[in-house]
């Protein structure tokens, strides 16, 4: 069952992670969501697929009440990231929904109308949220043509999507990364089949070099803290990506 | 916890997809039937003449049950949009009470206590009455409609039967005649068959 972790607070600025579901059924690849607070506003970033919404929304609302969500982020299109979107406006029919602009016309396959939509343009935005500017950072091609991540640099946390994401065998169940070396080998297969583009990862290893990141928290897998972050770019700047086998 | 409760499926309203499925198909082998009529209504016309004086009467039916095929084609037109219609309807219907079934499964895992959760239940209640409302009143149509094509139908009974009696008034094309006048009297019967079923169809179940 999944629940709730605060991985950040400083006041009333909260970022929950609802990460690893053990009991979810196998033919379901895991996911991370990730809720950012603050005051009383929240924003659920890539709220995962239509199967585990009652999971999600039950560990999401023992922590945080549910009717300060103002928005949705959605890293790409992906259904393992979005596919849930009807179910929430189901709940609060005034959600924004941020993504790239790319998949404007997309996503509405899996609800929400015209006022739903917040398109991200490619070179990222601002997204306000209470006191917060939190930013969409571009992460196209990584793996999806239309992705961005989101930093919050009040508390140094990069949602990054796909990027990150470890395909872990039960037994390796943390909620952080606590050897990255072990970790990183169910990482490896997972980066070099998805992500299609090695001057896109280029990019955006530059990009997120320059950020002040203290936890790297990704939709797949464990999260990254302290030096394991530059340690995770400096690996996947130098994985060879968008490659079959090998 | 185990591993999560399977989410239903609304199978009712899977049901009444099926039901429009049917519906659909009836309406198609009756469309077939109406132009096999129309043809037939033709040939019996060709052959009244060639029959002369002696089948007027006959050539006046032919050119009735004609037009009855004619009429019949235009009453299944627009059974036919009706039922496109419900298609969109019932795709409405499922998708709601697809979201209210899985919206219900996230309340009862968090609690009654969370905010915002019985209005959302009240919001969704409230769109699907309107749906199932906006389905009920198409079905009183569809009905309605197949009524009135029975009634139809009922017409180009009697006109097939007073085929039969002129035909055997058909001199030495009375044989022919007859066989004409015993396809049209089949092929009604087999259009009221189908527009029984039809009759008994719903696209709500109560
Ligand atoms: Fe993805
Ligand atoms: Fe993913």
């Amino acid at each position: 069952m999944k629940q709730a972790h605060c991985i950040y607070q400083n006041d009333d600025h909260r970022w929950l992670a609802i990460a690893r579901d053990a009991s979810k059924p196998g033919y379901l690849i895991d996911t991370n969501e990730y809720v950012v607070m603050d005051g009383d506003q929240a924003l659920l970033c890539d709220p995962g697929g239509i199967e585990i919404f009652p999971a999600v929304f039950s560990a999401l609302s023992a922590e945080c009440d549910p009717t300060t969500l103002a928005g949705i982020f959605a890293s790409h299109q992906d259904p393992d990231i979005i596919s849930s979107l009807a179910l929430w406006l189901e709940f609060k029919p005034d959600l924004k929904c941020y993504t790239s602009w790319l998949w404007q016309s997309f996503l509405p396959h899996f609800g929400g109308s015209e006022s739903t939509f917040v398109p991200i343009p490619d070179p990222g935005m601002t997204i306000r949220l209470g006191s917060l500017e939190l930013q969409a950072i571009p992460a196209h091609y990584l793996h999806s043509s239309g992705n961005h991540h989101l930093y919050d640099p009040k508390a140094k946390i990069l949602f990054s999507g796909d990027v990150g994401a470890a395909l872990l065998p039960p037994d390796q169940g943390g909620l952080y990364v606590e050897d990255f070396t072990r970790h990183i080998r169910h990482a490896e297969g997972f980066h070099k089949r998805w992500m299609g583009s090695d001057r896109a990862k280029r990019d955006w290893c530059e990009r997120v070099s320059r950020l002040d990141i203290d936890m790297m928290v990704p939709q797949h897998g464990a999260i990254y803290q302290g030096a394991d972050v530059q340690r995770f770019i400096n690996w996947f700047a130098a994985l060879e990506v968008g490659v079959l086998r090998g | 916890m185990n591993a999560p409760e399977k989410l239903k499926t609304p199978s009712r309203s899977a049901s009444e997809l099926t039901c429009i499925v049917r519906v659909n198909e009836e309406i198609k082998s009756i469309v077939a039937t109406a132009f096999r009529i129309n043809l037939m209504a033709l040939n019996a016309i060709f052959l009244a003449k060639r029959a002369g004086n002696a089948a007027l009467g006959f050539g006046v039916l032919s050119n009735e049950l004609r037009r009855f095929a004619q009429d019949l084609t235009r009453h299944m037109a627009s059974l036919r949009d009706m039922t496109s219609g419900s298609v969109g309807s019932v795709t409405g219907v499922v998708q709601q009470q697809r979201n209210s079934a899985i919206l219900l499964q996230a309340i009862r895992l968090s609690g009654d206590g969370v905010p915002g959760v019985r209005e959302a239940r009240k919001r969704g209640a409230q769109r699907l009455a309107e749906q199932h409302g906006r389905l009920r009143a198409l079905d009183q149509r569809l009905r309605a409609a197949v009524e009135e094509t029975q009634q139809l139908v009922e017409l180009g009974g009697v006109l097939a039967r007073s085929a039969k009696i002129e035909a055997a008034y058909g001199g030495g094309f009375s044989p022919a005649l007859m066989q004409v006048s015993t396809d049209f009297a089949e092929v009604i019967a087999q259009i009221k068959r189908s527009l029984e079923v039809l009759g008994k169809e719903r696209l709500v179940k109560d």
